[in-house]
C-alpha cells in the first residue's frame, strides 16, 4: 500500500505543480490559458518521470553526478 | 444533524503575541497542538530513568532511537548518521501529532498543507544546500541528460528542472492528503450514526454498520498514522542519500 500510495502521489504532484506553475505564469504574465495548458502538460511528464524513476524503471538524477 | 466534516480543521485563535508589519502573529489551537507534541517527546525522551532493564517508557524510547537509526543506516549509510537529528525530529513531530490527532475532539496539525510544506522544505533545502556545498557546480548535471540531441536539450532540461522541484510538493502532499482525507472519511462514517440514530428503532439497527466501519476506519487511521511519519522520514532518508552518495 505504501508504494502503492507512494507512486500515486508522485504522478499527482506533477499535475498539480505544473498546473500551479502555469497558473502563476498566467497570472504574472496574462496569457491565459496558454501558461495553464503548456505547464499542465509538462507537469503531466514530469510527473510520469517522477513516477518511473519512483518504480525503479528509470535512472535517478542522482547518478548524474 | 449532519456534522460538517470540515470543521475540524479550523484554526481558530488562543490568543495573540502581536503584530509583524500589519500582520497579527497569533497563537492558534494549530501551534497549540504542535507545543503538545513537542511537549509529549520531550516527556518520553527526557523524563523515564535510565535503567539497565528499561521500564515502558523507556523502552519507548530507545525503541524509537533504534527504529530510526536503523532506518537511515540502511537507506542512506553510516554517513547519512550525521543527518540522524533531523530525521529522528522530522519523525517524531509527525508520529506523535498524527497520533494524538486520532484521538476524538483533537487537532490535527498534519492536516494543514502549510505544516506539511514547511517541513518537506526544510528537508528539500537541507538535500539542496548540501548537494551543492559538496558537488559544487557538478550539481547542476543533476538536470543534463547525456545522448539527447542538441535541438530537444533545453525542453528535456526544462522537464528535468520541474520533476527535480517536483520533490517537496508530492513529499508534502503526500502526507497532507493522506491525513485530511482520512480524518473527513472518519468524521462522515460517525455522522452517518447519528443520522441513523435519529430515525428510530429501525434506524439503531441500521447505524451499527457505519459504527463497525468507524471502528475499522480508526484502526486503519491509527496505521495510516504511523506509516505516513514513517513513509516521510524514509524519503527523507533517500533524498539525503541522493546528496550523500551521488551516482548510486
Amino acid at each position: 500500500m505504501a508504494v502503492g500510495l507512494r507512486l500515486s502521489s508522485e504522478l499527482v504532484a506533477g499535475v498539480l505543480g505544473g498546473a500551479a506553475l502555469g497558473w502563476g505564469f498566467d497570472r504574472l504574465l496574462s496569457t491565459s490559458p496558454w501558461g495553464l495548458i503548456v505547464f499542465s502538460l509538462l507537469g503531466f511528464t514530469a510527473g510520469v518521470i517522477n513516477v518511473m524513476r519512483a518504480a525503479g524503471v528509470m535512472a535517478k538524477q542522482s547518478e548524474r553526478l | 444533524m449532519a456534522a460538517d466534516p470540515i470543521h475540524q480543521f479550523q484554526i481558530t485563535k488562543l490568543f495573540s503575541l502581536g503584530h509583524i508589519g500589519g500582520q497579527e502573529i497569533a497563537f492558534t489551537n494549530s501551534s497549540a497542538y504542535m507545543f503538545a507534541a513537542v511537549g509529549i517527546i520531550a516527556i518520553l525522551m527526557l523524563a523515564p530513568s535510565r535503567q539497565l532493564v528499561p521500564g515502558r517508557f523507556q523502552s519507548i524510547a530507545e525503541l524509537s532511537y533504534e527504529f530510526v537509526a536503523n532506518m537511515i543506516r540502511s537507506t542512506a549509510g553510516k554517513e547519512g548518521l550525521k543527518f540522524f537529528p533531523l530525521v529522528f525530529s522530522l519523525f517524531m513531530f509527525i508520529a506523535v501529532s498524527n497520533l494524538v490527532g486520532i484521538i476524538p475532539y483533537t487537532f490535527t496539525v498534519s492536516s494543514h498543507l502549510i505544516v506539511t510544506v514547511t517541513l518537506a522544505m526544510l528537508v528539500f533545502l537541507t538535500v539542496l544546500i548540501y548537494g551543492l556545498s559538496k558537488n559544487g557546480l557538478k550539481f547542476f548535471k543533476l538536470f543534463v541528460p547525456s545522448g539527447v540531441p542538441i535541438y530537444i536539450l533545453p525542453l528535456v532540461v526544462f522537464i528535468e528542472v520541474i520533476s527535480f522541484f517536483l520533490k517537496p510538493v508530492s513529499h508534502s502532499v503526500r502526507l497532507f492528503a493522506n491525513m485530511l482525507a482520512g480524518h473527513i472519511a472518519l468524521k462522515v462514517f460517525a455522522s452517518f450514526i447519528a443520522m441513523l440514530g435519529a430515525i428510530g428503532v429501525v434506524g439503531w439497527f441500521g447505524a451499527v454498520l457505519p459504527l463497525g466501519l468507524t471502528i475499522a476506519l480508526t484502526a486503519l487511521e491509527l496505521l495510516v498514522a504511523f506509516l505516513q511519519a514513517y513513509v516521510f522520514a524514509i524519503l527523507t532518508c533517500i533524498y539525503l542519500n541522493d546528496a550523500i552518495h551521488p551516482g548510486h
